[in-house]
């Protein structure tokens, strides 16, 4: 694993970023998210032996840094969120997924359809677990708000 | 205000967001937030992908339905990001009708950028991944190329209203057989990294993270409805790539 694909997740991330029409001064922050989720994916490796473990920590991390930013500009999380899942997606395994049962490697093709999905699973768990927590904080605090002017 | 100018600024503001992109609970809930703070006493609002509808009621027995089809959506987080940037202010600040109108005209208008950007922007997002896939830099040239090619194919179809699934069948198509004949014609040994660059700005990332938002919001029905299309695209991108890899696998015997 090369630290520098961390790179090439920004770049990837900021010409998506563009694409998909975010304002100009939060294009950089948006992008910047990738950049970490590529980081968190590379540290996650050098201790799991997993991809999909690695993937939920990315997710995590990256989804953590889009609530913040969140709070931070008052724009919606999801601005942030789109962009830096990009790098996480798992084009190449939906390719080689395809590519097996073309050859006629259907035990192959199945196998790696699964670890698709395992990935993707483990993209969703991440996006649920940070944005279900983020909002019970922020109604807890709202509530403790109104209280204390009551 | 007057309760049908409250319904059409809410209404307007609804059909901007849902067509812009935003999870169906951002837009309920922007929508009931702004006639809330507009003075209405009770907001029942319906919004599916496709359909929003709002039941407004003041004060007695005076009361207004809503409801518009949306035809037309595609992806711009400028405009989300403005009008619930407007919603939340409309909470703090008295607006007229005219201002808010105003208002809601201005973030319509505002520019998406230059159209030479985004079309490199698709060539420089492949070329990206094509070497954070482990691509040699002459593979990520070509990803580059191929790119900013199904950037103008996709742009030239959907001129015609074409469907989103054809789009990127035709999509994946282009990509593989450029990708096969260019390697075939012996200018790069393989074709894998070029294909898995070339496919990422047609990966559903939008649908798939929004169609997870409104699942955790509690609404499965646009959750399901945006999880099927991006399940679509994917199978599409799948199916389009596959067809040219199969022809030259089986018609010219190469091995792949």
């Amino acid at each position: 694993m090369n630290f520098i694909t961390c790179l090439y997740a920004f770049g990837g991330s900021l010409a998506f970023a563009i694409l998909m029409n975010i304002p100009k001064n939060k294009l950089v922050l948006a992008a910047f998210g990738g950049f970490i989720a590529q980081f968190t994916f590379i540290l996650g490796h050098l201790y799991f032996d997993s991809t999909v473990i690695s993937c939920f920590l990315a997710t995590l991390s990256l989804a953590f840094y889009s609530e913040v930013m969140a709070r931070q500009t008052a724009s919606p999380a999801t601005i942030y969120l789109v962009v830096s899942l990009i790098p996480l997606v798992p084009g190449s395994s939906i390719y080689y997924t395809m590519l097996y049962f073309v050859q006629g490697d259907t035990q192959t093709g199945i196998e790696t359809g699964l670890y698709t999905l395992a990935i993707a699973g483990a993209l969703s768990m991440g996006i649920i677990i940070v944005s279900s927590t983020s909002k019970l904080i922020h109604r807890i605090n709202q509530k403790r708000n109104t209280s204390q002017v009551k | 205000m007057t309760l049908s100018e409250i319904g059409h600024i809410a209404m307007e503001m609804g059909t901007l967001l849902l067509s812009s992109g935003a999870e169906t609970y951002r837009v309920e809930e922007s929508i009931s937030r702004v006639c809330l703070s507009l003075g209405v006493k009770e907001a029942e609002i319906f919004v599916i992908p496709s359909t929003i509808i709002i039941y407004l009621r003041k004060s007695g027995d005076e009361a207004i339905t809503r409801t518009r089809r949306i035809h037309h959506r595609a992806i711009d987080l400028t405009t989300v990001d403005q009008i619930n940037d407007l919603s939340r202010r409309l909470g703090r600040e008295k607006l007229s009708y005219l201002e808010i109108i105003k208002e809601i005209e201005t973030i319509r208008a505002i520019p998406e950028y230059p159209l030479f950007l985004q079309i490199f922007s698709t060539g420089f997002a492949a070329f990206m991944f094509a070497l954070f896939f482990n691509a040699t830099i002459k593979n990520s040239l070509f990803a580059f190329m191929i790119g900013i090619m199904i950037d103008l194919q996709i742009r030239y179809m959907a001129k015609f209203e074409t469907n989103r699934f054809f789009m990127t069948v035709i999509a994946g198509m282009l990509i593989s057989t450029v990708a096969v004949v260019v390697t075939l014609l012996g200018f790069t040994d393989s074709f894998n990294t070029i294909i898995i660059g070339s496919i990422m700005p047609l990966v559903p990332g939008l649908a798939i993270t929004q169609s997870l938002r409104d699942v955790i919001a509690g609404d499965y029905l646009a959750g399901i409805t945006k999880g099927l299309e991006a399940c679509l695209i994917a199978a599409a991108i799948a199916i389009g790539i596959a067809i040219p890899i199969s022809f030259f696998h089986s018609i010219l015997g190469v091995i792949i």
